[in-house]
């Protein structure tokens, strides 16, 4: 049976889809073929802007701008015959490519034959054939890199551990993931923990580790839940403790909480977390690799590496290489998230462009506004402009615009979102975050955030504009860790591509996307006004009084310019100014 | 003492040999669990209890695709495999009824993408 999916609109065209959809039931039916063919409405075929859609079941052909002449036509040739009508097919390409997320929503994570049936486990089997010093030949091949948010080839850590004499070694997982926005790590953790574990075990073997922690946050309790009975099974199944498959690899795996600090995301912090001591980081080095947890030798890798190390080990570093860029090899898991239409998780291979992650796998913008720039790498990164879109995505490609790759954060901005608000929302997180041990970013961090409220509130001179550039560079260059080194990258990038923005908030005292609540008033137009009284049923204040016949008027002195009057008026009788 | 090599790929054979033709995968991490994918994954088993199904229904991680959480994967024989988002427990209803009872696919929650 053939199945004919039409896609749902919103908007004009959703009369014309009712139209088309009868008229190709009826025609079915006049034909006598309705028990041949059904015809479904459905909700997304993830192709937009291209008019009434349609996919043919189970050739998989699309057909876009359909009217109902093409109708007889598509019967004729595709439903009776299974050819493809050219003139109005279109090639889409799958532009994602799944390796961290190869098994996440398809297998039950909470099954280890589940995880073994797709060739789990065979990454570790491989390895411990091949013998440490090849597998780190191995992961070289492959070119895999952290995708913690530095980017350090992760051969080049393990050999480093592996390099130090000690009679102990330890690796750790880092499952911390505080940027806002991002759950990639999450999802992983949650859909595939053998994966994970499995990561940890050939890292284990490669650098001579034979204890391996998760650190997860306590935020996290289905993640936890789902490691500890991933943990517990492979014990049982003697996947985990002594003599791995027959070798004489003896590993062990636990779990420690952390407690939701960002700072205990960075490696020093994170040990001292584990030591029980403080989440406070310091200087380094040494670095972890040489003086780790309890001042051992200790690798810590992030949990897409580690998923991604099971699949290496398991495919071939060769093969894995041959993905991706020169400099950046693989995919990476993005939590794309903002105005975007699709917000979730996508797996890209690197290289794809920013356009192609947002229009043709996100779906472009909201409500189709003007977008204004993309945020990667969290409050670690930066803004990224629309006019630079048709980067790469690559590490270096993206530290060059002022941004970075991250850990995966990805939000997309459309022409309402304020560049001044953003960065005084990212900062505004790292002071809160900030562990106050060193005072670059301790201080330097509040006295930034003072200077972007003060701009935000109408109050800012030129003099700020210079003060904020000098206070993030100090910063940059005399934090004690990566959180006060990187928290004033929002700003920055924020300043080199929308200087124009800060100006009007300083110059002219004006938001120019309405969000700066102190540089916008909302007032009514009594012309335009219908009485309806939307506006002050939604006030939260109770600015807006009035009635049918007198109209209604907003008490300058109660409104707060939260805007929710100026969305929900029907007859844009609400003026902004 | 463990496993063996061996015995691991035993697993796998096992496994796969044991893999039933129709079967259905609800999303149940915390983006899915939090859409209501408990009371769908619930509804659902009901179901296949009553209709006295040969039906395998599993807890899975997440797909990606969050905005349409809760979502429901339906592989029956006799009709394509599909997913359903944004399912609530009408929904879940209507998949049992149509989908798999029937082989017609629900009217307005297909996400194919
Ligand atoms: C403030 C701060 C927070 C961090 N948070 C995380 C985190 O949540 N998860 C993570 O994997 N790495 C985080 N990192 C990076 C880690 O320090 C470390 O580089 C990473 O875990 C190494 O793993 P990789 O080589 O596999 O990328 C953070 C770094 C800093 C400075």
């Amino acid at each position: 049976m053939k199945r004919i999916l039409i896609q749902d609109t919103n908007g004009e065209l959703k009369k014309v889809l009712r139209e088309f959809s009868v008229s190709f039931k009826s025609q079915l039916q006049d034909r006598g073929l309705s028990g041949q063919a059904q015809v479904v409405v459905v909700s997304d075929i993830g192709v937009y802007n291209k008019g009434i859609v349609a996919k043919i079941l189970p050739e998989g052909f699309i057909y876009i701008n359909l009217d109902n002449a093409h109708i007889a036509d598509i019967i004729e040739k595709t439903v009776l015959k299974g050819e493809k009508i050219d003139a109005i097919a279109l090639d889409k390409k799958n532009k994602q490519l799944r390796i961290v997320l190869r098994n996440c929503g398809i297998i039950d994570p909470e099954s280890i034959e589940d995880y073994i049936a797709v060739n789990g486990y065979q990454g570790i089997a491989r390895a411990l054939e091949l013998g440490p010093e090849k597998v780190i030949e191995d992961m070289k091949k492959s070119g895999l890199r952290g995708r913690g948010g530095a980017g350090f080839p992760t051969w080049l850590k393990w050999n480093l551990a592996r390099n130090v004499k000690a009679d102990e070694k330890f690796i750790i997982c880092n499952g911390d993931e505080g940027d806002p926005g991002a759950y990639m790590d999450r999802s992983v953790l949650e859909g595939d923990p053998h994966s994970v574990i499995e990561g940890l075990m050939i890292g284990g073997l490669a650098t001579g580790a034979t204890r391996g922690f998760f650190y997860i946050r306590a935020e996290y309790p289905l993640a936890i839940q789902r490691i500890q009975k991933a943990i517990d099974v492979a014990y049982s199944k003697g996947l985990l403790g002594k003599n791995i498959l027959g070798s004489n690899f003896n590993f062990d795996v636990e779990i420690r909480l952390g407690a939701g600090a960002f700072v205990c995301g960075e490696e020093t912090a994170l040990i001292a977390s584990i030591e029980g001591l403080r989440g406070y980081p310091r200087p380094r080095p040494p670095f972890p690799t040489t003086k780790g947890l309890w001042g051992k030798p200790t690798v810590i890798n992030n949990v897409e590496t580690l998923a991604n190390v099971s699949y290496v080990l398991f495919k071939g570093g060769e093969e894995f290489g041959k993905i991706g860029t020169e400099g950046s090899k693989g995919t990476k898991v993005f939590a794309l998230t903002g105005k975007v239409r699709n917000s979730g998780l996508v797996e890209v291979p690197m290289g794809i462009s920013l356009r192609e992650i947002v229009f043709d796998i996100g779906g472009g913008v909201l409500d189709n506004r003007k977008i204004k720039a993309i945020q990667t790498g969290g409050p670690s990164g930066g803004v990224i402009p629309e006019h630079f879109f048709d980067t790469p995505v690559e590490y270096e490609t993206l530290q060059k615009l002022g941004s970075i790759m991250g850990s995966g954060g990805m939000i997309v901005m459309d022409e309402n979102d304020c560049m001044v608000d953003i960065s005084k929302f990212y900062l505004g997180f790292c002071v809160d975050e900030s562990c106050g041990k060193c005072a670059p970013c301790r201080i330097g961090g509040m006295e930034m955030l003072l200077l972007l409220k003060k701009i935000a509130q109408g109050k800012g001179v030129a003099e700020d504009l210079t003060k904020l550039s000098e206070i993030a560079e100090a910063m940059q260059k005399a934090s004690l860790c990566g959180l006060g080194q990187t928290a004033p990258n929002p700003v920055i990038s924020t300043l080199k591509y929308f200087m124009d923005e800060y100006k009007a908030h300083v110059f002219d005292k004006k938001c120019p996307s309405a969000k700066c609540a102190s540089l916008v008033t909302y007032s009514i137009n009594k012309e335009e006004c219908t009485g309806c009284g939307m506006c002050s049923r939604v006030c939260p204040v109770i600015a807006i009084t009035g009635s049918r016949q007198d109209k209604y008027a907003i008490d300058k002195v109660k409104c707060i310019s939260c805007g929710q009057c100026f969305e929900v008026c029907k007859f844009k009788s609400v003026v902004r100014q | 003492m463990g496993m063996t090599k061996d015995q691991l790929l035993a697993i796998k054979d096992e496994t796969l040999k044991k893999q039933p033709a129709s079967w259905i995968r609800v999303g149940y991490s915390t983006c899915g669990v939090a859409a209501g994918a408990k009371e769908v994954y619930e509804v659902l088993c009901e179901e296949i209890k009553a209709r006295n199904l040969t039906l395998e229904i599993k807890k899975c991680g997440c797909v990606g695709l969050c905005s349409a959480e809760p979502l429901v994967e339906v592989n029956v024989e006799g009709a394509p495999r599909v997913f359903y988002g944004k399912v609530n427990k009408e929904i879940a209803h209507k998949i049992m009824d149509e989908h798999v009872s029937q082989k017609k696919l629900v009217d307005g929650h297909i996400y194919d993408i």
